[in-house]
């Protein structure tokens, strides 16, 4: 009763959330009308709020799209793609072992609350996490660096600073992503001083050296960012001043950047893509695509722990067609569990086709010929892999159907959906993600490795032979050997068929025609440092 | 209001004291309302619906689920009369097909909500004192939220899905219909009638169910004609929301949320399931208009 009552009131909740929504709104509108001359103000709209402002506590795209603004990494992604550039390390040597690191830091960086940027406070950060052992805040941290300190496994043993600009890296192993792994957005430098001023409010509260200066956050509507003076990159940023603001629903955001409310939104739905071309005032970007949208059975639950059920099932999708509908030209149908624009993809690797014949006759090999009942669980909101999760699970729905498998789709609340497809509740879901740093292992180990059991690996896959050759694959430091490994892995990985990779999509983003100087960066986060609007 | 114009003089001057015995009040009531045009038309609608739910599976001209991705939103021709939804389906078939769940979700939360509402009602009314001071102020309860609220409230502890949502419904009528029966059993208990059913020592039940409730009836059946149109918004109303039907259960309102996102690029997508919906309630609320002129004990000459 008590959770049913917390229901109703949460509806309560949102509805009176949508009715201020309204009011402030039309704030916004105004205060972004009146930009005269200087850079201005941008106003992002999104889906959905940060869930924290800690950049090394989150794992959701949303929080970083804030945080990246404020703190930033030692090494950074280039403008358009995930190759490595320098950030606030300006240069960086590797032993020959490939077990040290040495990174050479910008001199005269501040952090926002005026504390110096030195090799101090980027000891003091990796510290943090590194000696915390706590893998459910820092999950991150763990998931990319696979331990904490002392533990066996651990890629890190040891951060040091060498003088007051100089910090040295020691690992256990050889780790290949290791300086794409750091550029990622969670390994951002806060201002130490802060972290131990605000302690369990730091969430709130983010310092770095970044671009802009968090000023304020209203949870479930703004986070406003005001432009940093003092910013160490001479001449940015050139805004003055960024809100990024919450709009859930697809259709209504893009009608806010129709009516001029907002500068620029994401998640634009792929049937509305038209409307943005033919509008003159509007621009469209499109992210390069490096995600992966799939369905996925947990292979521990019956029917689905016998491989012949669900290749007959993948045989029963039809992909094309799904794909052709429910993205409109914006996303192209997968094969792999990782999309064609990462190294080692497998592009020999022969996708199962539309097979009604060939699925009723697995099913009837794996003991269910009249097909059996089974729910479906799709997510409830849009994501830049599948921007309508629930339309292609209807689709599925009918597929599967014409094997005999009644599916019941199932929905729930996101926040929710997710923890109990974490506790391997759900039979066979909807999900897809969005790679962080452009490399292999962020895929196939995060995502299908028996490590990522109970974080990210969410259909339970468990083969040894693929642990042994993923684990293998990350201290293989020469690049084709290492492809050739993950080439093999995704042979294993399509026989044992965990998920039915659905489609690779280009997320559509759309902004006023006088935005200048935006690239949506793969990786789904960037920074608005030399975004201009005229 | 305005009945009293639709109310015609008594055009039935020919009926002798013989067969004036034989005229039931219910035959009389179908008199009067054979006679109003614009309820004839609102029992032509329903009956229109019904004859489509019930025969659904013969005149529908595709399957209700038949998904063809290709022919996404194909505008109105011959070969789909309403044109096709975003996954390819035939509109007018799942139109058909919803008009089954629509009626039988109207039916079955109104005769539910009358039953319930009823009893309660009649309990409350004929024993009077503290069991009428719990049934009322528990009407009381129901009453004092806004009922599509109460409803998604009911959805949300039950889990969405149509069974639930029927359920919910009838539960939001519930309190309309046992006040209704309430104040109508008050003032039927005084009457004369009643007094010497007791003095001849009959039992409560019999008193109730064959003299006091019979005598209800009739603003019952008004209403319930009523309450049915707001059934079947509701049940649109929490299909829209999601908390109704399941997809692929082609119920109006489920049909409305899925085509909301291309009300410019493919209007017949909301057009028909609209249409539909907007015809059925009317046809219930012409029928309610009709039968309350004809039910109604001081419109009769």
């Amino acid at each position: 009763m008590k959770k049913t009552w917390s229901i109703a009131f949460v509806i309560i909740l949102t509805l009176s959330l949508a009715l201020t929504g309204c009011s402030s709104s039309k704030k916004n509108g105004a205060s972004g009308g009146n930009d005269d001359g200087g850079g201005g103000t941008l106003i992002y709209a999104r889906g959905g709020d940060s869930v924290k402002l800690d950049p090394a506590t989150v794992t959701d795209g949303e929080s970083f799209i804030a945080t990246a603004q404020v703190t930033e990494t030692l090494v950074d992604y280039d403008k358009e793609s995930t190759k490595v550039v320098p950030g606030l390390a300006k240069s960086w040597e590797m032993s020959k072992d490939g077990k040290t690191y040495t990174f050479h830091l910008e001199k005269g960086v501040k952090f926002h609350d005026g504390t110096p940027f030195n090799a101090d406070a980027v000891v003091y950060n990796f510290n943090r996490w590194f000696k915390s052992k706590d893998a459910k805040t820092f999950a991150y941290f763990k998931s990319q660096f696979s331990g904490f300190e002392g533990e066996k496994e651990a890629v890190i043993k040891e951060v040091k600073a060498i003088d007051d600009n100089t910090v040295q890296f020691t690992l256990n192993r050889p780790q290949a992503p290791f300086l794409k792994n750091l550029a990622m957005s969670p390994f951002a430098i806060s201002s130490p001083a802060a972290i131990k001023k605000y302690g369990d409010k730091y969430i709130e509260h983010p310092v770095g050296t970044g671009p802009f200066v968090f000023k304020e956050w209203k949870r479930n509507d703004t986070i406003t960012l005001e432009k940093n003076k003092d910013y160490w990159k001479k001449g940015l940023p050139k805004l003055d001043k960024v809100i990024i603001k919450v709009i859930k629903d697809n259709s209504a955001r893009l009608n806010a950047l129709v009516k001029g409310e907002v500068d620029l939104i994401d998640g634009v739905n792929p049937s509305e893509v038209d409307k943005v071309k033919s509008n003159s005032k509007l621009q469209l970007f499109e992210r390069p695509p490096m995600n992966i949208g799939y369905l996925g059975f947990n292979v521990e639950k019956k029917p689905f722990n016998n491989k012949k059920v669900r290749q007959a099932l993948s045989y029963a999708i039809n992909k094309k067609e799904i794909v052709k509908n429910f993205y409109e030209g914006t996303a192209e149908p997968a094969k792999n569990p990782m999309p064609p624009t990462i190294a080692g993809y497998n592009d020999s690797i022969q996708d199962y086709d539309l097979d009604l014949d060939k699925a009723k006759k697995l099913l009837k090999e794996a003991g269910y010929p009249n097909g059996f009942k089974m729910d479906l669980w799709a997510m409830p909101v849009p994501r830049p892999y599948m921007p309508n999760g629930q339309k292609v699970a209807e689709a599925i729905q009918s597929d599967f159907a014409k094997i005999g498998v009644k599916a019941k789709i199932v929905t729930m609340e996101w926040a929710t959906y997710l923890d109990k497809l974490q506790d391997g509740q759900a039979p066979m879901f909807m999900l897809g993600w969005t790679g962080d740093n452009g490399d292999a292992d962020n895929f196939l180990y995060a995502l299908l490795d028996k490590d990522s059991i109970g974080s990210n690996n969410y259909s339970r896959y468990k083969n040894e032979e693929v642990h042994k050759l993923l684990l293998q694959a990350q201290t293989e430091t020469d690049e084709a050997k290492r492809n050739d490994i993950y080439k093999k892995v995704q042979e294993i990985i399509h026989d044992d068929a965990p998920w039915v990779p659905l489609a690779h999509s280009k997320p559509q983003l759309a902004g006023k025609s006088t935005i200048k100087g935006f690239f949506p960066h793969p990786t789904g986060t960037q920074s608005f440092a030399d975004v201009t609007i005229e | 209001m305005a009945e009293l114009a639709t109310n015609t003089p008594p055009s039935s001057p020919e009926v002798t004291p013989e067969n004036e015995k034989v005229i039931s009040p219910w035959k009389e009531a179908w008199k009067t309302f054979r006679k109003n045009k614009i309820a004839l038309f609102g029992l032509g609608i329903v009956v229109f619906f019904i004859l489509l739910a019930i025969f659904a599976d013969s005149i529908a001209p595709y399957e209700m689920n038949g998904q063809k991705l290709a022919d996404k939103h194909l505008a109105p021709s011959s070969e789909h009369w309403f044109g096709t939804d975003d996954f390819g389906r035939d509109i007018l078939t799942r139109v058909i097909y919803g008009a089954r769940i629509s009626l039988w979700v109207g039916f079955v939360s109104v005769s539910g909500s009358i039953i319930i509402g009823s009893l309660l009602g009649i309990v409350a009314g004929y024993y009077g004192r503290w069991i009428d001071g719990i049934i009322s102020r528990i009407f009381d309860i129901l009453l004092a939220f806004p009922s599509i609220l109460l409803a998604i409230a009911v959805v949300a502890i039950l889990g969405p899905s149509l069974q639930n949502a029927l359920i919910a419904i009838a539960i939001i009528n519930v309190p309309t219909f046992g006040r209704l029966i309430r104040s109508r059993v008050l003032s039927v208990k005084e009457e004369e009638y009643i007094t010497a059913a007791r003095a001849i020592g009959m039992s409560d039940m019999r008193i109730l169910f064959h003299h006091v409730l019979p005598n209800s009836m009739a603003p019952i059946i008004v209403q319930g004609s009523l309450a049915i149109a707001t059934a079947i918004i509701e049940a649109a109303a929490l299909g829209f929301l999601g908390l109704g039907a399941q997809a692929p259960t082609p119920e109006w309102g489920k049909m409305l949320a899925d085509s909301k996102d291309f009300l410019t690029d493919a209007p017949w997508t909301l057009f028909f399931p609209g249409l539909a919906i907007m015809l059925t309630v009317l046809g219930f609320n012409l029928i309610g208009d009709g039968l309350r002129d004809a039910l109604d004990p001081r419109m009769k000459n």
